[in-house]
């Protein structure tokens, strides 16, 4: 396929994602090398706002922005390096923290709290995704074949629901008097709080990403089952291997691209967690990242935002993504020169 | 039976688009308005559809498009819904527009109380007002012999009674949710301490002995509410008190209504409202208003149009009808049993929220990093402290803070 | 299983299934519940004992309950529709279309279920259940609080249904714009072993793995005042792209395509260069080769992607939420606002059940397409 056929297969596509990926993303990575803000000046201004029955007003000085003369806000913007990066990671702070060995503190620093958490979330759920997921899969195939269509169905169900609605329906079931809270305070005669404290709405939420995703990991695992070679399992049955050595020699080889394409894609969606901290309201105990990024992004009542440590965050959050798919990309990178 | 009923609901609404059903003029200019989407906001927009061309955008996401939408010219929208604290980045860029000609042509019938002024200049009509205020119920105090709590430290002890009578386990419920509500409480508590929360240059002063005694109040509190008290909110606390789970909280007036709604209370007419808790100078509580902005972005003809919609939107007929929904500004507002915290609150000096560009970046501060002290992970002062840092970076980032 | 040599012990056949059911209850339970917390009053659907939500006193109280009789005839019912669209309608498809326009036959396949089931349940069943209820003794009194009111008030009262014709739109542009650039592009970068073509590939996993919330910010503003910066361009009819359907129709497909392009090009390399190479050798272009003979062995790779990207743009909440007004509100976000809004305990089952209704289509295409994911996927498309 010579270049100019290749241009025209790929083009819309590359077009679309400079347009909508490439350009904001280079603007976001200069905007955290730049801060722009208003010119305030300082003026008194007396202000009248209801009271329950008659007006109060009050005089006082107040910062005001600038205005030119097309009544637009005059702003300034400023060179200001890695400034923005330092504002995000506190590095003085957490260099402190760690030089006293005091982890508790550290975790108190946004970023590093973050990203501990992100971090966790992302190590701990892989491995049981991938577990769930191959589970299924084989107590699926292991099924009557008439049964396969509908359970296949039932377990697609918690991939599919919209994930907002999925944390909802969690949070009902388990905040507050929710009725399996109930139920497990009847089980254990004791009273339960599982959003008072750290630990157990962590669990909570990887509980939540395992039940989401692992549907997911076990369609695309039975779909690989589907295509083991069953001559070389009859063969290792007349070789006198265990089921446990079958899997391990024969289909955990066969499924090995599968489970590093769940991996990559279950890595990357969960680095960036970010509905089950909204979904939960679980800001006062744990962040992620992603929800950091938000955070400094979504403007205040006042309408103030920070975009420049947003940009940083979001930086330091791709450059996180990157390390962690290193490895499973330089597969692909064999894969794709040795298929041609 | 139900297709029926199906057909008659589609007649009832188309009916109802047949516009300015109750509307005093008719509306020829088309005109669109963005707020927020509570229940009194739902009100006023329908009542201002009602003179036709018009439609309401309800939306969730409003903070963040409505500096933007009526930055753009023609503005994209042409009333915007707006609270003490929103109305603050819409005035700053200069994107609404001052009223005054227009409340001498059409406004004989507001209230003076209604129109906020800027400088001297009308810059919004409020329609409501909105106060947190102590409810408490009062079947569950009087058994017990308590007076009804006129402080926190009163409240303190209500609550210790309560539970050592067994009555309930966690008596006080709170809007203590992070973020934006947990940020709203400490507003309270370190008002009614009396302190102040900027200096010089909009510089912090939290760190202080209010700042500590807010906090240590806070604390106390919390051994009394339901150990998830970081996740309730004001929806939580309403249905916490609805089925007979808290007996005290300092909750919103506009939530009053629900405690006699006899569809899901089980706690109907038990509950008294009263003023806010006195701290040690003032109530605990902060006074807001909702109102509407008109936009600079626009022709004098569709403001014309734009204000009288606007206030066919909060006229009387509104108000009469949906009078529970709110505290609302207006003549024909009666203020039953419902209002009576808002207005005691008020009476005793509530003031009004300190809303500025500063304070919004001082109350997600405060919403964010509260939780470290309440869940034990740092102590008042290093909390207060950090608050103060992390204002600070913000504050320099927005440019309010000189470096 | 068909060979006996891997024939497995009952002990063992036992604890499998018992798992597999174990793993379906997990599975269903939250929807399950939260369906039928939101046909309860408010006070039984927050009730803290799970029987009380279940059979729902207060409902029952109020007088609005369901006979034995009703339960019986409901659940035949979702069971003849289960039957039909998993096994009568593949083959009525089948047989009553021509092989190239088997799409078209699915649409009104769909279409036809879904009314038919909506009118068989909710108009037809009432009306006969009315009749034959009083006749039938004890079988035909209430037993169960039920009441359908909620539903009512978020289709009727709150207009959801303009909520739903604009998820429509914005889905079916979404999947059908994502399909059309995605197939191009994934073959393009399947048949080309170019060092570009890697890096295409490379870059587009990075940016599938970027934070959307930073990029989404960044059009607010973009999207408002973009009457103002096209107006040099397109003069007098430049459109304000906020509000608009079909800016966030590109947005998504943009967002979308990352993970589409890679899904499509594994499914293409699974087909043998040969078939285009012979097509050539005919005389075809590439362009006729990738038409004429690709796409017709294409269909369930094709399902299987546009599936995803139906999830996406259905699901979605950031973008529709962030770049559409009222008007134009998808029902993702019209449901967050319902939750979000100063809210009674009734206005929160309501939601509940609006909820419930956005999970049912996606029910439904899972249950038509079921075969087709995992046939796709069977196919090859996730090779890593």
């Amino acid at each position: 396929m010579n270049f100019r056929t290749f241009a025209a297969f790929v083009g819309p596509s590359v077009f679309m994602m400079l347009l909508f990926i490439a350009y904001p993303l280079i603007s976001v990575f200069m905007q955290s090398f730049y801060i722009t803000q208003p010119i305030y000046e300082t003026v008194e201004i007396e202000t009248c706002t209801p009271g329950f029955l008659t007006q109060t007003c009050i005089t006082e000085q107040v910062s005001q922005p600038k205005l030119d003369e097309h009544g637009e806000i005059i702003t300034q913007t400023e060179y200001v390096g890695l400034q923005s990066y330092r504002n995000v990671l506190e590095p003085e702070r957490a260099w402190r923290a760690i030089s006293n060995g005091e982890w508790n503190v550290l975790s108190t620093i946004n970023f590093w709290k973050a990203l501990r958490f992100t971090l966790t979330f992302t190590l701990i759920t892989l491995p049981l995704v991938i577990g769930c997921g191959l589970g299924i899969s084989v107590l699926i195939n292991n099924a009557a074949r008439a049964i396969r269509g509908p359970v296949i169905f039932v377990s697609l169900l918690p991939f599919i629901i919209t994930p907002v609605i999925g944390v909802l329906s969690i949070n009902w079931l388990f905040r507050g008097d929710g009725i399996l809270t109930a139920m497990l305070e009847t089980w254990l005669n004791r009273d339960i709080a599982l959003f008072a404290q750290a630990w157990t709405i962590e669990i909570l939420m990887m509980v939540y990403r395992v039940w989401h995703v692992a549907p997911f990991a076990a369609i695309v695992f039975y779909a690989g089952l589907q295509t083991v070679n069953q001559d070389s399992l009859e063969s290792a049955v007349i070789d006198g291997a265990t089921r446990w050595q079958r899997m391990k020699y024969i289909v955990i080889p066969h499924l090995m691209p599968l489970i590093i394409f769940v991996s990559m894609i279950h890595l990357m969606d969960s680095y960036r967690v970010f509905e089950e901290i909204v979904g939960f309201s679980s800001q006062g105990y744990v962040i992620s990242l992603q929800w950091l990024t938000y955070d400094f992004l979504v403007p205040d009542q006042a309408g103030n935002r920070s975009i420049s440590r947003a940009s940083a965050s979001a930086m330091l959050t791709m450059i996180g993504v990157v390390i962690l798919l290193i490895f499973p990309l330089r597969r692909t990178w064999r894969d794709h020169k040795g298929g041609h | 039976m139900k297709l029926k009923s199906l057909f008659m609901a589609g007649a009832m609404s188309l009916a109802a688009g047949g516009a300015w059903a109750d509307c005093a003029f008719e509306n020829d200019v088309p005109l669109k308005s963005l707020s927020a989407g509570f229940e009194a906001w739902k009100a006023v927009t329908d009542a201002m559809a009602e003179c036709g061309n018009f439609s309401a955008s309800l939306d969730q996401e409003f903070r963040e498009k409505q500096p933007e939408a009526f930055a753009a010219d023609p503005a994209l929208y042409q009333i915007g819904g707006v609270s003490n604290a929103t109305l603050v980045p819409l005035l700053n860029a200069g994107t609404i527009r001052p009223v005054d000609d227009l409340v001498e042509k059409y406004g004989q019938n507001l209230l003076p109380n209604q129109l906020i002024k800027v400088d001297g200049k009308t810059m919004a009509i409020a329609m409501m007002v909105n106060a947190q205020h102590l409810m408490y119920r009062s079947d569950v105090l009087a058994d017990l012999g308590i007076e009804e709590p006129k402080s926190y430290d009163d409240v303190l002890a209500a609550a210790a009674k309560i539970k050592e009578a067994g009555v309930m386990e966690y008596p006080i419920g709170a809007t203590f949710k992070t973020g934006w509500n947990l940020g709203q409480e400490f507003v309270n508590m370190y008002l009614g301490e009396g302190g102040e929360f900027f200096g010089e240059g909009n510089m912090p002063t939290i760190n202080n002995d209010q700042g500590v005694a807010a906090l240590e109040m806070m604390k106390a509190m919390t051994e009394y509410m339901d150990p998830e008290y970081l996740v309730s909110d004001s929806t939580y606390v309403q249905q916490q008190f609805q089925q007979g789970k808290i007996a005290m909280a300092n909750l919103w007036a506009s939530r009053a209504a629900a405690m006699n709604d006899e569809a899901e209370s089980q706690v109907v007419g038990k509950v008294t409202m009263a003023a806010a808790p006195m701290g040690s100078v003032a109530p605990a509580t902060t006074v807001w208003w909702d109102g509407v902005v008109f936009a600079t972005n626009m022709s004098d003809e569709e403001a014309d149009a734009a204000f009288r919609v606007a206030l066919e939107g909060m006229d009387e007929d509104m108000v009469r009808a949906n009078n529970d929904a709110a505290v609302w500004l207006s003549p024909a507002y009666s203020a039953g049993e419902l209002a009576a915290g808002a207005a005691a609150s008020a009476e005793a000096g509530a003031k009004a929220y300190p809303a500025s560009g500063p304070m919004g970046i001082m109350h997600t501060a405060l919403g964010n990093g509260l939780a470290d002290y309440l869940t034990g992970a740092k102590d008042a002062q290093t909390t207060l402290a950090d608050i103060e840092a992390d204002y600070t970076t913000a504050a320099k980032e927005a440019g309010l803070i000189s470096n | 299983m068909s060979s006996r040599a891997l024939r497995q012990p009952l002990s063992l056949r036992l604890t499998s299934n018992i798992f597999l059911a174990f793993w379906c209850i997990v599975a269903v339970f939250p929807i399950l519940w939260i369906t039928v917390m939101s046909f309860k009053s408010p006070v039984d659907a927050f009730d803290s004992n799970a029987l009380n939500v279940i059979f729902g006193p207060a409902t029952l109280a109020k007088g609005q309950g369901i006979s034995i009789l009703d339960i019986i005839a409901g659940i035949a019912i979702f069971w003849g529709t289960i039957l039909v669209s998993t096994k009568t309608l593949p083959s009525m498809v089948r047989s009553y279309t021509k092989p190239g326009q088997a799409w078209f036959g699915w649409v009104i396949g769909v279409l036809v279920v879904i009314v038919g089931f909506l009118l068989v349940f909710f108009v037809i069943l009432p009306a006969v259940l009315g009749v034959l209820n009083p006749i039938f003794g004890p079988l035909g009194k209430d037993v169960l609080g039920l009441t359908t009111e909620h539903y009512k008030t978020v289709w009727i009262d709150r207009g959801f249904s303009d909520n739903f014709q604009n998820s429509l739109i914005v889905t079916t542009g979404v999947v059908t714009l994502s399909l059309t650039v995605g197939t191009l592009a994934g073959y393009g970068l399947a048949r080309s072993g170019s060092t570009l073509a890697f890096w295409i590939l490379i870059v587009a996993l990075i940016f599938r793995a970027l934070p959307p919330s930073v990029l989404v910010s960044g059009y607010l503003p973009v999207f408002i005042s973009s009457a103002e910066w096209l107006a040099p361009i397109l003069g007098e009819n430049a459109p304000t792209l906020y509000g608009k359907p079909f800016a966030v129709i590109a947005v998504l497909v943009a967002i979308n395509q990352p993970f589409t392009i890679w899904m499509l090009r594994s499914f293409f390399q699974n087909i043998p260069s040969e078939l285009d190479e012979a097509a050539r050798v005919d005389g075809c272009s590439h362009f006729q080769a990738f038409r004429r003979v690709i796409m017709p062995v294409m269909w369930p790779g094709v399902i299987t992607t546009g599936l995803f990207s139906f999830l996406l743009a259905y699901n979605d909440f950031l973008v529709t939420s962030l770049l559409l007004d009222a008007q134009n509100q998808t029902m993702v976000p019209a449901i967050v606002g319902m939750f979000n809004r100063e809210t009674t305990t009734t206005d929160q089952v309501v939601a509940v059940a609006a909820a419930v209704s956005i999970t049912a289509p996606l029910i439904f295409l899972v249950l038509i397409f079921q075969r087709q994911i995992v046939s796709g996927l069977t196919a090859g498309a996730v090779k890593g």
